[in-house]
Parts: C-alpha cells; structure tokens; sequence
C-alpha cells in the first residue's frame, strides 16, 4: 500500500512496563496496508510546539478489527503528549512507510531477537509468521526484570526467551548471547534493538556460515544469480534482516535527514530501511 | 511598472459568468492588482518593481460563507494569485506559496500525499556538481521551535540530477527552482551552464549560505564583494532566472543584498538556517554528527522577518521569505515585510499539505478583504519614510 495521511482514532492507551505505553488506533488504512518492520510518522498536538513527527513501528497491526497498536518509551515531549491523548483523540498518521521484513518463502524457523523497546520493531512479524505457519523463536533482552516484555502479549504459538544484563530474568547477559544456540536452528534471523545490539549479531551472522558448515543449509539461498546489495531479492536471502533507527525529518526520503551509513553510502532509514540485511550496513561506522 | 511579459491567467472578469455574482447589494471595485506600495527608498527606487496578478479591475462583492457557493468558488477562482519572480526572463508561479530547499526532495517523495501541481514552485534538493555523500549521521535533531540538520549537501550530482528528474519536471505544471550550491565560483557556473536550456528547469535558486559544509559557499554569503562575484559569474553562465539565498549568519545582510541585485540576480531568498549546536544526551558531546547544524522553523520567524524587513528597503528585485511558515498569518507577516513569495519548508515535515492549503486559505483571505490579487498586502509594514532606522545594531551606510 502507498503511504497516506490517515486520521487514527485512539481506542485504548495502557502502560505496560515502567515508562513504556501500548496505545492502539482505529485505522483501517494503515492496519490493512502495513507489513511488518514499516513505521508511521505520528504527529504531535501543535500546541506542544513540535516542530517534527515522530516514527514509530507498527507494533501490530489487525486487518479485521482495523487496530493497529504502537508500542514506545516515553523519552521526551513527543511521546509524553502521546502518553495524555484521550480514547477518542484522533492523531494525523503519515503511513505505512519504510520497506518491511523480506522473509524467505522457504524460511521455516524465524529467529527474532529484540533489545528492549526494539520488540516493537520485530513484534507484527511474529505474528505473520505464526500467520504462515512458520516457527518462531523470540530471543528478548532487558536491563532487568522489571524491564521484560510480558509474554502474554505474545502470540501462544512463539518460543520466548528472556535475558537480562543484570540476570535477574532468564539468561544472565546480553541478548545476543544466545544467538550462538539458535544459530543452527534458524532459517533467517530478524532483529530490532540498540545499533550496538545489532552490530554484534551482525558479526555473529558474518561467521555463521563458518561455524556451521555449507553442507546442509544455505547452499541454494547464496547460490545463483546476484541480486544487487539492497534489493528485495537480495535481503530475502539475507540471514540477518536489521531495523535501524535514526532521528527522522520527512521519513518520505525528502530531507535525507534519517541516513545511516551503508557499504554503498549513506542509506535513508525512512525509505531504504527501516529495514536492511546485514551485510548492507557498514558496522564499523556504527559506534 | 514592467509589463512586457504580463500573461493574465485567471478568467476573464468581464466574462458573462463574472456578471452572475454582481447580485449582492454592495459591490467594490477594486482598482488595481498591480502593487500599489509607492515606497521611495533611500536610493530614490520606486519599489517593487514587482507585479503581482494580472487582472486588473475584479468585481468581488460576494462575502465568504463557511460553504462556499458556486458563485463564491468563481469568485475564488478568479483571485489570481499569480507572481513574477523574475520580470526579466519570466519566472511566473500561479501562487506565490514555494516548498523550501531540502525539505522536499526532488519533488517526487511527496508525490503519494500531496498534489505538488498545485504548489507555486518547487525549490529541489541544493545540488552541486559532483555527488556529495553528505555528512555523518546523526543529521537531524528537534529543537525548542525548530529543528537542526547538517545534512550536508547530499546528492547525486547535477549531471544525475538532469537525468532522472529533468524528464519529470518536464512534466509538470509547476515549476522547479534547482537550488545550486558548491565550492567555488567555478562549480556554480559549471552547474548553471549544465542547467541551462535542461527542459523542466524553471530556474536556479544559488545556495551561497549553506551552514553544513566546510566549503559549502557561506564564505560567498556573507562577504559582499564574494557574494557579488558568484552572483555576477553565474549571471553571465545561464539565461535561467536566477534567485540567491542569504545567510543570515551575518552582522549586517544588506550590502550583501545590494551587491547581489547589483550583480543581475533576479530576485533574492532570504534566509537560510542559523548555524547552530545541540548537545548529545550524556552531555559528552555535540549531537549531530557534523557538530554544527541549521536552525530551522517557527524558531527562526523573527529573523527571517527582520532580515526580509531590512533587504525590502534596500533591493527593488522580488524577495522570497523563508523561515518559520506554519500559517497563513506567517505568510502574511512576510508579505507586510516586503516579500512577494514565501518558501515553506521544515513545517512540511509535520503537516505535508500545508503548502497547497496556504495557496487556498490565501485565496479565501483576498476574497474577504475583496482584494483581486494579494498585491495590496505586500509592504504594508515597511517603513513609511525612507531611509527609516532599523532596529539593527549595524547600520548600513552605503
């Protein structure tokens, strides 16, 4: 679906973690016509004085009921305005924008690893991929227990799994620590989080192939012709599909204010991303 | 008064149609659409020496309902809003509400939400002339009323430019002003020249006040006698009507106007962002990326106007306002300053159909005051003796 200017009707706001709010919108432009990892541009109230729109994921999205959710952290004025809209409020949204997730067709174990709020990047994508019958295994790290994503707003049908920095939930250290276990598992492997976060997997999925062997898996994805660095087919095969952010101006590509430093030069996270294959960041430039 | 290359674009008011609206019991004549502000300036000047609007007799007795009749919407549609920007080589935008430089791309990215036919022009994206990767991100960031960006100059070079949008703007009804910048005198002539006769091309709006770059052409803007150089230079490269943009990071912007009329410019932009700085969260150090960024928004307003104040008793050629326009009164507020055209640029961001309705809300505002163009309000706030002091701590003496 192109992006449009849609007037979403706020139906249910909660705090679901210290900080950190689910509101949901009555939109059945933008419920229909999203894909997982797409954003919207949400407009703040004009008395605030905010000049800009914020981006947000689409944390879920129901064709049925026309809902779609968003899920964010308070961090400033933008989102604390968003945090006192009233059921009812409507809110100008510029969306779906940004390109979405590329699963491969043939991809039957889905990895999604999430750092924090980064669930909110990758969270629509398990459900199309219970959706489409696929297996999903959901690797989620925070601060600390208090800071943990509730599995109840999870599908039933993923496997979650928790680790915090400081232990108190689940494995005791970073996220990306237990990549390695699920390495052999997955298929294709999908992340939103800290860009520090996705650095690291982005390093670990550079020396899968190594570590496993070529003999059974991903012969015929890196096989056959080359798909250009950043095209559809390409990030299809890719293992590791990353969501970046950045701070954002238009989020239509106009302002290249978003852009991201990649192999072949500055990358728009409105337009080129959200979403991008590892392989077509460059890592070391990101801190 | 130039009216060589008048082209009337609204109806005819004398047309059988137009009589069907003399029903109301008072009806006004307005007499002229021609700017009527006879304002000498110290140089003795008569300005502007714009026009603005063709029609010039316009029977507008019918007052704005919340709905607007059919007789209102004929009485809308014979407003004309139309505005030469450079009455020497024709430049002629079917109204006066622009999209600002680097806020709108090519023209194209807001293709899918707004019907960019009916913006008056279309500033595209600072082009040079060869790709520029632009600086390191972070490159935008909110600020109290505005916002900073050190994009610096991204694009892919004016040769790739001409290639894939030339054959759209080509297109298209309205016009596209390709805004310039480089590094040299050379790189402005060099880009104009490959500008020059490029179907689609309406214009050149010359960037000499780009904050981002080291060698981003602010040395050309604020110095006079440099900015009077690359003015003079791309003059003599291109026929293509030629606007420049000032800086307002200098201590004084009118001799620098001065010598830019002087040089053949057509009209002149004024202003691009102020040079500013914003800290990162852990206070560690600057946020963005390239340290230094542009102010922009309704911050700026008052800059802006002070500036578009002082150069409009100063030049006789068209001024363009930019900085801050969220709203009609914005728009207003620059036009009583002395601007004839108004770019809007960060607002887009927030409220991508502002520029298409500020055409319309202005419209509806010249229908109520029984105005036929909105030439009337410009200049209004402008000095009513010449040679009046500015607020300014510099004086200008020529």
């Amino acid at each position: 679906m192109t992006m449009r200017l849609v007037s979403a009707e706020l139906v249910d706001s909660r705090q679901i973690l210290p900080g950190q709010w689910v509101q949901s919108f009555h939109a059945p432009e933008l419920a229909s016509g999203s894909r997982a990892g797409q954003f919207v541009h949400v407009r703040t109230g004009d008395y605030s004085g905010l000049v800009l729109r914020r981006p947000f994921s689409i944390n879920t999205a129901d064709p049925a009921t026309g809902i779609v959710t968003l899920h964010f952290r308070t961090v400033g004025r933008g989102t604390e305005w968003l945090t006192r809209a009233r059921e009812g409020d409507r809110l100008d949204m510029l969306g779906p924008l940004g390109r979405p997730f590329e699963v491969d067709p043939r991809s039957r174990h889905l990895l999604l690893v999430a750092g924090g709020l980064g669930i909110a990047g990758i969270r629509m994508l398990a459900d199309e991929a219970v959706r489409d019958g696929r297996q999903v295994v959901i690797l989620f790290g925070a601060q600390s227990a208090s800071l943990v994503y509730p599995s109840s707003l999870l599908p039933d049908e993923v496997e979650y799994v928790v680790a915090t920095d400081d232990g108190s939930l689940g494995h005791d250290g970073f996220v990306t620590e237990l990549m390695v276990d699920y390495e052999a598992w997955a298929d294709q492997a999908f992340a939103c989080g800290p860009h520090p976060m996705l650095k690291r997997l982005a390093a670990l999925a550079a020396g899968r192939r190594e570590r496993l062997g070529v003999a059974t898996l991903g012969r015929k994805r890196g096989g056959g012709k080359h798909d250009p660095l950043g095209s559809t087919a390409a990030r299809r095969k890719a293992f590791l599909q990353v969501s970046m952010e950045q701070t954002m101006g238009c989020a239509v590509g106009a302002c290249l204010g978003c852009t991201v430093i990649g192999v072949d030069g500055p990358q728009r996270v409105c337009r080129e991303g959200p979403v991008f294959a590892a392989e077509e960041i460059a890592w070391e430039s990101i801190a | 008064m130039k009216t060589k290359k008048r082209v009337v674009i609204s109806a005819d008011v004398r047309s059988p149609k137009a009589a069907r609206v003399k029903r109301t019991p008072t009806v006004r004549t307005i007499k002229s659409a021609i700017v009527p502000v006879d304002r000498t300036t110290r140089s003795g000047n008569v300005r502007p020496r714009v026009e603005i609007g063709g029609a010039a007799v316009a029977d507008l007795g019918a007052p704005v309902a919340v709905r607007p009749s059919l007789a209102e919407r004929e009485a809308l549609d014979r407003i004309d809003l139309s505005v030469e920007l450079a009455p020497q080589r024709g430049l002629r935008l079917l109204n006066p509400i622009m999209v600002a430089s680097g806020t709108f791309g090519y023209g194209v990215e807001y293709g899918e939400v707004v019907d960019v036919q009916r913006i008056g022009a279309i500033c595209c994206k600072g082009t040079t002339l060869r790709p520029r990767a632009g600086n390191q991100p972070p490159r935008v960031t909110e600020t109290p009323g505005g916002m900073l960006n050190s994009i610096g100059l991204q694009n892919p070079g004016v040769d790739a430019v001409i290639e894939k949008y030339g054959p759209v703007w080509q297109g298209w009804k309205v016009p596209v002003i390709v805004n310039v910048a480089g590094e040299s005198i050379d790189d402005y002539v060099e880009v104009a020249r490959r500008l020059d006769g490029v179907p689609g091309v309406a214009g050149i709006e010359l960037n000499i006040s780009c904050p981002n770059v080291g060698k981003g052409g602010l040395q050309f803007a604020i110095d006079r006698d440099a900015a009077r150089a690359v003015t003079a230079a791309v003059r003599r490269a291109t026929d293509l009507p030629l606007l420049v943009k000032l800086s307002p990071n200098v201590a004084d912007v009118r001799p620098i106007a001065k010598a830019i009329e002087e040089a053949g410019a057509d009209a002149i932009t004024a202003i691009n962002t102020l040079s500013g700085l914003a800290v990162s969260p852990d206070r560690t150090r600057a946020f963005l990326g390239n340290t230094y960024g542009g102010l922009s928004g309704p911050a700026i307003k008052p800059v802006a106007l002070r500036i578009v104040y002082e150069v409009a008793q100063v030049v006789s050629i068209p001024i363009v306002a930019i900085g801050g326009v969220t709203n009609l009164g914005d728009v207003l507020d620059f036009f009583a300053c002395g601007a004839i055209a108004v770019q809007v640029g960060t607002a887009i961001f927030a409220d991508p159909e502002l520029p298409v309705r500020l055409g319309e809300e202005l419209r509806a505002e010249c229908l109520r005051r029984g105005l036929a163009s909105y030439g009337p309000l410009v200049g209004t706030a402008l000095p009513k003796r010449a040679g009046a002091s500015s607020a300014k701590g510099a004086e200008y003496r020529p």
